[in-house]
């Protein structure tokens, strides 16, 4: 039996998004199937695996267990919006030159999760890195190449800052 | 032989050897890669499985109506709309489509539904009824192959079979291969050593689970897109499951999320065939996490009793190895598994006396398959622990022990093949210094009072082949002088797609822009076996440089008519043009002299190669071999692998801060996609090593989903891992190269299990190596 | 009964509509409950959000000096939180530990300990800690101890309609402290098993045990003994008397028999970060 589907507005990379939702549809659905973002990606829909991340109102959090209903109120952004970002750019372009990904399933919820990192922390070391993203699974790469473009990235991103 | 290669000593200005980004970084990395699931057709349907809740039983009947009842439910399908005779299986074809009269393991696909959604289908499946007789289960392979064990498959004798499977009840298939006098040889030895080891089941935890799209045109012919290694399986297992010709049958390939195996063969596809052909409209499948880990397929579980026979100096004389693969429901990949592991049971050692033996057993659970390593994980956790052994009870150094005994220029493998190019010693030699193992700690010194770890070595060292079956190459000089190639090998990630592309510019000499490679289609594409078997590189890759050189010699052939000389006299030169030899002046661009062929005389310059390996697997002379399911297998490739480990002596937990591998690739066509494969397969390794298990509860697997079973996290990653690649030039490879994929797993847990010893003087038998084991082994009386 | 998406901006409103329709489901957080829709283990017609409720959220210290944890609080919020806590520095170990950054952004004290999952880290460090847990039910309040919070399996105090409202820690002392032990296969996993230690100031010591039965395990002998002396015969008395207590599962994660093994373990690690030499008294 299911509740008859609502009306939302919702606020997505910067813009109102209008969806219709039944009850239980969580944020990852509606993005996917109702606003083809489909960058966020269902890994495994229990929140374990992180490819499904984007970040709300500044923080990552899961798109599998954001109800869609509970995000009315929120900013919410996937890598769709934030590609035209300075900071997503330099950690793409990381990514790109250090290999970091494979087959690329895990990649938006790794630049996702790698982003937000920054935006709080934009000295990370290696384990500050290591323990900001184990919440992102990936099983081609062996994570290592992925700690090293995020670090390559900040150090990219701090000498623009100080650049004049 | 086939001679489709091409030496380049030194190319500063060619593709090959440059760490190329791989040519979908930009649709990956900024989330518009288009993977199965980011697919849609209009007026595509949504597919959802119902899966047998019973590991054995008969299937009586079906009440469909409450299901067909549900608004929004387009068509259903179960064994029912399936014929009995028509069967799937890459060595023994035993597999339907879906469960058809019964049901053989927990999660089954007994029917499936396709809906105007996910939740509707969903909700149907869960409203379909199936009525069942239970029936008792096989489910551990020893008590399936005793007399009166519960068949899993009442008519094996009437399933087709590749090769001298030895099928009988729920025997899958047998192989030995046997070399040298064994029982006589014990005779010689001054040490043995003997042990059974257990090894798990793995999942392969690809990010992306299983899906499939399939669409029926106008005229009835279907077209299906799926998260697949290979087209071609696809399409075989497809048509053989449903009774289709091949030419019914097209089958695409969208971007992989990863496969390491479990894509190789069929999953849903061919019931998404089923409901598209049912429904009369496209459909989508996609499973949940926890329908992958039960529905397709993991690693063999396997028991591997092993015997080892060494003089007093060292020199291995003597190996039994006795295996018994847990098969599952179907046989799929299991007798390549049992056949590949027997031949590399051994490792890269010479031992003259031989004797490895092993079964494949049908049990009622969920089949195992095809998965990073083959096999070759499972022996060489017992083979390289054996090893160890016996240098520790000689007081040999574990490198000394190698070296004495490892496979060197014009030995043979097991069974007779030759080795054309030997990276072993290099590889050694590498890790030996980079890990500092000479002046590592002797044990006394690691042992600080109140300390709370312990930390050892582990050395391992494995081989791996490339090769196999068929592949093909077609490189097609477009108008406008640039090149299209299609080779049919699917990139699954792992960056085939560019690998390739580089060896294609490289050998016409033009920069990676001028060249395109086709997505895989069995309509357009030569047939290329599969990516699997570390093999795209190399087999496909010489298909791409001898297709090359065809195209070479057409360019040649016309250049010649344009400059009235012969075509001897003409040379390719960098960029995409060509010239007379010697005369500077005189050149033709690809463009020009593709125009000629287009419009003045020859026809669209096409240059294609198909081959199949050749190199027999097995001398006669040499060895006794009883079914083994491939006559050609491959090249070899040879990996050394040193690991540190932590042992915390408190709770038993493992972890590895530091790693060194080098693997002999023979060429590295991209160094960093052979670092890339290097640094993943040793995290999956260490999974295998320390954490993943698959559990059953019973009849029921106990753990498919994320929460339960773990893979390592960016946390558990070593710190810090020194990779070396070594280039021994393999004469038959392309541009020298030979293979990578696999390598890199293959000796992970027996190096991990080699340092827990030296750490704590525990030998552990079992994976994974996991606290509770370990703290098993060091506390023994805690579990008195 | 009450059917779609609630969204209440106090406590009694929330209570309210639990009133109404029992079988609503309150939704903190949201990542417990929305994975179990995820999975159907639920389908219930009505959700209350507690995310728009002032009084339930942040971090803040009470006139006498408790510190209120407000239900909504993140375990990000809770494992940052800079003020001195005293003894309930453990539970800003605990909160570190949960999971992974990204669920510490969503997940809640008052959703985690509703849920009662006694593999979690927050239980055994607010026994630990000697913390209440404030409680509302329609028209009325109360405070539990969180050593009686923690009933069973899944199980809590909460009464039908009742919702957690905040978590309050005792008065920090200077000189006081707390940590938490958690083993687990992987970063991120559940506990197989874990160990809450605080120290006062005065050197009294309260050890509780997690993941090895339905509830916290402490034991009043245990906690006397580690007080007055942290020899390793000490140690193990007290690992004895808290293995005696335990009653843990066979899991994925581990057996019962190395749950149990492991108490000692832990408890030695424990009392060692406790920075108090092991063998002599305070």
């Amino acid at each position: 039996m299911s509740a008859p589907r609502q009306t939302l507005q919702l606020q997505v990379n910067g813009a109102e998004a209008e969806v219709r939702v039944g009850l239980h549809d969580s944020l990852l659905t509606v993005l996917r199937d109702q606003l083809q973002l489909t960058a966020a990606k269902r890994g495994c829909n229990q929140g374990v695996c992180g490819a499904c991340t984007v970040v709300r109102d500044g923080y990552t959090v899961r798109a599998c267990l954001s109800l869609a209903h509970g995000c009315t109120h929120a900013d919410i952004e996937t890598l769709e919006g934030l590609n035209q970002e300075a900071s997503m750019q330099a950690l793409q372009k990381a990514f790109a030159a250090e290999s970091a990904f494979q087959c690329g399933f895990c990649a938006p919820g790794m630049l996702i999760s790698a982003h937000a990192l920054l935006l709080h922390n934009p000295s990370p070391d290696a384990d500050q890195v290591r323990a900001a993203m184990s919440g992102n699974l990936c099983r081609c790469t062996g994570y290592a190449p992925i700690v090293v473009a995020v670090l390559q990235a900040a150090a990219h991103l701090r000498a623009q800052e100080l650049a004049p | 032989m086939n001679t489709a290669t091409k030496q380049f000593d030194a190319l500063p200005e060619g593709a090959v050897g440059q760490s190329v980004t791989q040519l979908e970084s930009d649709e990956k990395l900024t989330g518009q890669a288009q993977y199965i699931a980011d697919m849609y057709r209009p007026g595509m349907l949504h597919g959802a499985l119902l899966q047998s809740p019973h590991a054995h039983a008969l299937i009586e009947g079906y009440d469909l109506s409450a299901a067909q009842a549900l608004p929004g439910v387009r068509a259903i399908v179960t064994g029912m709309d399936l014929e009995p005779a028509h069967r799937m299986g890459a060595f023994i074809k035993d597999e339907p489509a879906m469960a058809l009269d019964k049901v053989r393991y927990c999660g089954e696909i007994v029917a499936a539904v396709a809906a105007d959604t996910e939740a509707i289908a969903r909700q149907a499946a869960r409203l379909i009824k199936v009525f069942y007789q239970v029936l008792p289960a096989a489910l551990d392979p020893a008590s399936a192959l005793q007399e009166g064990a519960p068949l899993v498959h009442e008519n094996t004798d009437s399933y087709i079979k590749v090769f001298d499977a030895g099928t009988q009840g729920n025997l899958c298939s047998r192989t030995s291969m046997r070399e040298g006098d064994l029982e006589s040889a014990w005779a010689q030895c001054d040490v043995v050593v003997e042990q059974v080891y257990h090894t798990p089941g793995q999942a392969h935890v690809s990010l992306e689970p299983c899906g499939a799209l399939a669409e029926i045109d106008a005229a009835g012919r279907i077209t299906l897109w799926s998260a697949n290694q290979s087209v071609f399986r696809v399409q075989a297992n497809v048509c053989e499951a449903l009774g289709l010709p091949m030419t019914k049958l097209r089958c695409l390939t969208p971007r992989i999320g990863a496969g390491f195996g479990n894509k190789m063969e069929a999953h849903v596809q061919p019931v998404v065939v089923l409901l598209a052909m049912k429904a009369r409209k496209p459909v989508k499948l996609i499973l949940s996490r926890e329908e992958d880990f039960e529905t397709v397929r993991a690693r063999h579980p396997a028991t591997i009793r092993m015997k080892t026979g060494a003089r007093r100096d060292g020199t291995l004389i003597a190996r039994e190895t006795e295996l018994l693969l847990d098969g599952g429901a179907y046989g799929d990949d299991s007798p390549g598994v049992l056949g590949y592991a027997l031949l590399m049971n051994c490792g890269p050692y010479n031992i003259a006396h031989v004797h490895a033996h092993g079964r494949v057993a049908y049990t009622h659970k969920m089949r195992f398959g095809a998965f990073r390593g083959f096999g070759v994980p499972q022996v060489t956790f017992a083979s390289e622990q054996q090893i160890d052994a016996i240098a520790r009870e000689l007081d040999m150094d574990a490198f000394a022990i190698r070296r004495l005994n490892m496979k060197r220029d014009g030995d043979r493998w097991l069974g007779g093949q030759s080795i054309f190019s030997n990276g072993l010693a290099q590889c050694l030699d590498a890790v030996e210094q980079g890990s500092g193992w000479k002046h590592r700690p002797a044990q006394a010194d690691t042992k600080a009072a109140n300390s709370e770890s312990r930390t050892g070595m582990g050395l391992a060292i494995s081989a791996h082949i490339s090769g196999l079956l068929a592949t093909g190459a077609i490189v097609r000089m477009l108008e406008d002088g640039t090149l299209l190639l299609n080779t049919g090998a699917v990139d699954i990630g792992q960056g085939s797609n560019t690998a390739l592309a580089q060896m294609c510019a490289q050998a016409l000499q033009v920069p990676m822009d001028r060249v395109a490679i086709a997505s895989p289609d069995t309509d357009g594409s030569p047939y290329n076996w599969g990516t699997t078997a570390s093999r795209v590189t190399y087999m496909t890759g010489r298909s791409v440089v001898a297709a090359a050189g065809e195209v070479e010699k057409q360019i040649k052939k016309y250049a010649g008519a344009m400059m009235e000389c012969a075509p001897e006299d003409i040379e390719l030169r960098q960029g995409g043009s060509v010239g007379i030899k010697g005369v500077a002046a005189a050149s033709l661009s690809f463009a020009q002299v593709s125009g000629y062929a287009h419009w003045a005389a020859g026809g669209p310059i096409i240059g294609s190669n198909s081959w199949v390996f050749d190199q027999k697997t097995v001398d006669p002379k040499r060895a006794v071999v009883l079914g083994l399911p491939f006559a050609n297998i491959g090249v070899f490739s040879f990996v050394a692998q040193v690991v540190e480990v932590e042992v915390d002596t408190l709770s038993g937990k493992v972890r590895v801060p530091r790693a060194w591998t080098a693997a002999d690739v023979g060429r590295a066509i991209n160094p960093a996609m052979v670092r890339g494969q290097i640094e993943g397969a040793l995290v999956q390794g260490i999974g295998y090593a320390l954490t993943e298990e698959l559990v059953w509860d019973g009849p029921r697997l106990a753990n498919p989903s994320l929460m339960d079973y773990k893979i390592p996290t960016m946390a558990e990653v070593p710190p810090s891992h020194d990779i070396y690649i070594v280039e021994t030039q393999e004469p038959t490879g392309p541009y020298g190269a030979k293979s990578v994929g696999e390598l890199g797993i293959n000796a992970v847990a027996a190096a991990v299990a080699n340092g827990i010893v030296e750490a704590t003087g525990a030998r552990l038998t079992q994976l994974p190596l996991s606290a509770e084991r370990v703290y098993q082994a060091l506390y023994p009386q805690d579990f008195a | 009964m009450l059917q779609g998406f609630f969204l209440p901006e106090t406590v009694d409103q929330a209570t309210a509509l639990l009133a109404q329709d029992p079988e609503a489901k309150l939704m903190a957080g949201g990542a417990t409950l929305v994975a179990m829709l995820n999975a159907r283990v639920i389908e219930p017609a009505a959700l209350i959000s507690l995310s728009a409720i002032p009084e339930i959220q942040g971090i803040s210290v009470l006139p006498d000096g408790r510190i209120r944890i407000g239900a909504f609080t993140r375990h990000r919020e809770t494992a940052q939180c800079t003020l001195h806590l005293g003894a309930a520095a453990v539970l800003r170990h605990a909160a570190s530990q949960i999971a992974n950054a990204t669920v510490r952004n969503m997940g809640t004290i008052g959703g985690s300990i509703s849920f009662a999952d006694p593999g979690l880290d927050y239980p055994p460090a607010l026994v630990a800690a000697q913390a209440e847990v404030e409680i509302a039910g329609s028209g009325s309040r109360r405070m539990v101890a969180a050593h009686d919070f923690f009933q069973d399996w899944y199980l809590t105090a909460l009464e039908p309609g009742e919702m957690v409202t905040a978590v309050v820690l005792p008065k920090p002392q200077a000189g006081a402290h707390g940590v938490y032990i958690k083993h687990a296969r992987v970063a991120g996993d559940y506990a197989t098993a874990s160990v809450a230690a605080c120290v006062s100031a005065q050197g009294q010591i309260r050890v509780t045990v997690g993941a090895c039965g339905p509830v916290p395990i402490r034991d009043d002998d245990a906690d006397a003994l580690l007080s007055e002396d942290r020899s390793e015969s000490a140690l193990a008395r007290a690992g004895a008397l808290l293995q005696a207590r335990a009653d843990p599962l066979d899991d994925v994660r581990g057996s019962a028999n190395y749950r149990r093994a492991l108490i000692p373990r832990l408890l030695l690690r424990a009392v060692r970060q406790l920075a108090l030499p092991v063998g002599a008294l305070q």
